[in-house]
């Protein structure tokens, strides 16, 4: 048996010029702690802005500078629990002339996190999956399948 | 506007493409590990050389329009120069050096050298040696920390780009000691030694490079990427950041492919199966319409080779019923509404499909290579060829870009 123990050797731990994951992107400059709160001050700001009913502003605010990557989950949930407050909380026909006051980056963050929302769906968390793929099927006939591809092709997580 | 030419050279994937300098003679790789030169025949192409030496899938062909010589590489790990003579072609093994397949192979604009793209990471910048009587290589490692996926030459025949898979583009300098005089300052670089990293650049989102490709003056390096965009660089001057730096992220599918067609115009093409034309400067680039219009219905150039699949012939007395076809096409083919209205597309940048199945596109399937076909008295590219994965090679025309598209925008489709 022990002729056969080399095929368990981990070969890419002891390949020195081994390309990481994290080599594929930079790293938010904000630091864990930095993007943490900035990520509680949104949240707040986006419960304020959508109980006085301005759509555009909480999604802009939630939009701009995400946080992504590795070691930032408990900011990544603050936000995407946030998004998801302000996809419940918007009216049908007011979607498209809210999406396409967006700029094209938040359109790309937009359809990262209507992804992250249906894979949240049978975790039990309350996202509604027809308010979802509402907001999915809208913003790929502003954004184009071109947004799709930029989502699943980018290493910065949200 | 004259109709594109089109021919069905294989029913697979062309994983490699290449003409000779007067357009009589196409290199093709029908997805196997031989080359095949076919010759022109009026309207069609005739087989007349195969080259066999390759054990493994040849990824690459390039031609040598001034010496005539062909350089194959393939999956094997090897490249072959193939030189003309009275016997057909012969082959020169080329010592690369590399541990993985090679991806990609173009001579330099003099044609002294080439460059061959590895999957080890590495690029093998390769001439010949005259004292051994072989091609020898010299090898850039650093730092490139993936596959290398396309290279171009700069028209100086010193800089080389490289666009990997870790989406990122490197300009490095290609200089042979020994066989070149010592190159001149560019605004790409002052210091030349081989294999010296000048520049280097990131896609938007992380997309692998599928291609690269300097300018026709060289002061611009376009790139495609696999996350939907177009990145040009103009650049200012050694060791400065670039003039410009313009990101065009598209709504359509990732392309695969680009060539300049003029100093301010780029054709690029990929996985909406359709050349699209660029337009720019340095102030700005955006999309100026597809050179194929899917959304006319009169189709001439389907050749007959393709085997059209009979539509119509359903399942017993349910195959006529026009709702049985409408639900039919909704499931299969995500159409809605009626067959026969039109397969419209939504402006998402999906590739339109008939009623018959068949892609509403000149090519069914990726285009995998674009590059200029013919010049006009300008130096500007008038013909583009394209190959792809349905075996199809096409030649366009290449509309300008400019004035009188008015009626081409509306039914614009990207």
């Amino acid at each position: 048996m022990s002729e056969y123990a080399f095929r368990k050797i981990n070969i890419d731990a002891l390949d020195e010029d081994v390309l990481l994951p994290s080599d594929l992107y930079d790293p938010d400059p904000r630091g864990p702690d930095g993007v943490l709160s900035d990520a509680q001050r949104k949240a707040g700001e986006v419960r304020n802005l959508v109980s006085r009913g301005d759509i555009p502003g909480a999604l802009n605010t939630i939009l701009s500078e995400p946080p992504y990557g590795d070691g930032v989950d408990e900011a990544k949930d603050l936000t995407k629990n946030s998004l998801l407050l302000i996809l419940n909380s918007t009216r049908a026909s007011e979607i498209p002339t809210i999406l396409k006051s967006l700029g094209q980056e938040q359109q790309d963050h937009l359809m990262a996190y209507i992804y992250k929302g249906m894979a949240a769906i049978g975790q039990g968390s309350d996202v509604s999956g027809s308010v979802l793929l509402n907001w999915h099927a809208q913003l790929t006939e502003v954004a184009g399948v071109g947004c799709i591809v930029r989502v699943m092709a980018d290493r910065r997580t949200l | 506007m004259s109709a594109p030419e089109v021919f069905q050279l294989s029913l697979g994937p062309l994983t490699g493409i290449a003409f000779s300098p007067d357009r009589s003679q196409v290199c093709v790789c029908p997805n196997s590990n031989e080359a095949q030169i076919y010759t022109r025949n009026g309207d069609s192409w005739d087989l007349t050389d195969t080259l066999a030496e390759h054990d493994k899938l040849i990824t690459a062909i390039a031609w040598g329009p001034n010496t005539n010589r062909i350089v194959t590489c393939s999956q094997d790990r090897n490249a072959y120069v193939w030189t003309h003579t009275e016997q057909g072609w012969k082959p020169a093994l080329v010592i690369l050096k590399i541990n993985r397949a090679a991806t990609s192979v173009k001579w330099s604009p003099s044609e002294n050298k080439f460059a061959v793209g590895s999957g080890s990471r590495a690029i093998a910048i390769c001439h010949f040696d005259e004292e051994n009587n072989w091609w020898t290589a010299k090898q850039i490692k650093k730092p490139l920390r993936s596959t290398v996926l396309s290279l171009d030459w700069h028209p100086n025949n010193y800089l080389l780009a490289a666009g990997t898979a870790d989406g990122r583009t490197y300009v490095y300098s290609g200089y042979i000691k020994g066989l070149e005089a010592k190159p001149e300052a560019t605004i790409w670089g002052d210091r030349l030694p081989t294999g010296q990293l000048l520049a280097e650049f990131k896609s938007p989102n992380g997309g692998w490079v599928h291609d690269v490709a300097f300018s026709p003056s060289g002061d611009a390096l376009a790139f495609v990427a696999h996350d939907s965009s177009l990145t040009i660089i103009y650049a200012s001057g050694p060791n400065e950041p670039p003039a410009a730096h313009i990101v065009v992220k598209l709504p359509s599918l990732p392309f695969t492919n680009l060539t300049w067609t003029s100093e301010s115009s780029i054709v690029a093409a990929g996985h909406d199966c359709q050349p699209i034309l660029f337009t720019g400067s340095p102030s700005g680039w955006a999309i100026s319409h597809s050179l194929d219009d899917p959304s006319s219905t009169s189709k001439p150039l389907t050749p007959t080779a393709t085997g059209i699949r009979s539509g119509g012939g359903g399942v017993g007395r349910l195959g006529n019923n026009e709702a049985f076809n409408m639900f039919k096409a909704a499931d299969s083919k995500g159409q809605r509404g009626l067959p026969g209205t039109g397969a419209a597309t939504t402006s998402s940048g999906l590739t339109p499909v008939g009623s018959d199945g068949m892609l509403l596109t000149v090519h069914q399937n990726t285009i995998t290579h674009v590059e200029a076909y013919e010049w006009n008295q300008n130096g500007e590219v008038s013909k583009i060829f394209t190959a792809g994965r349905d075996g199809r090679l096409v030649v366009w025309p290449v509309t300008g870009g400019k004035g009188g598209l008015s009626g081409r925008m509306a039914g614009l489709q990207v």
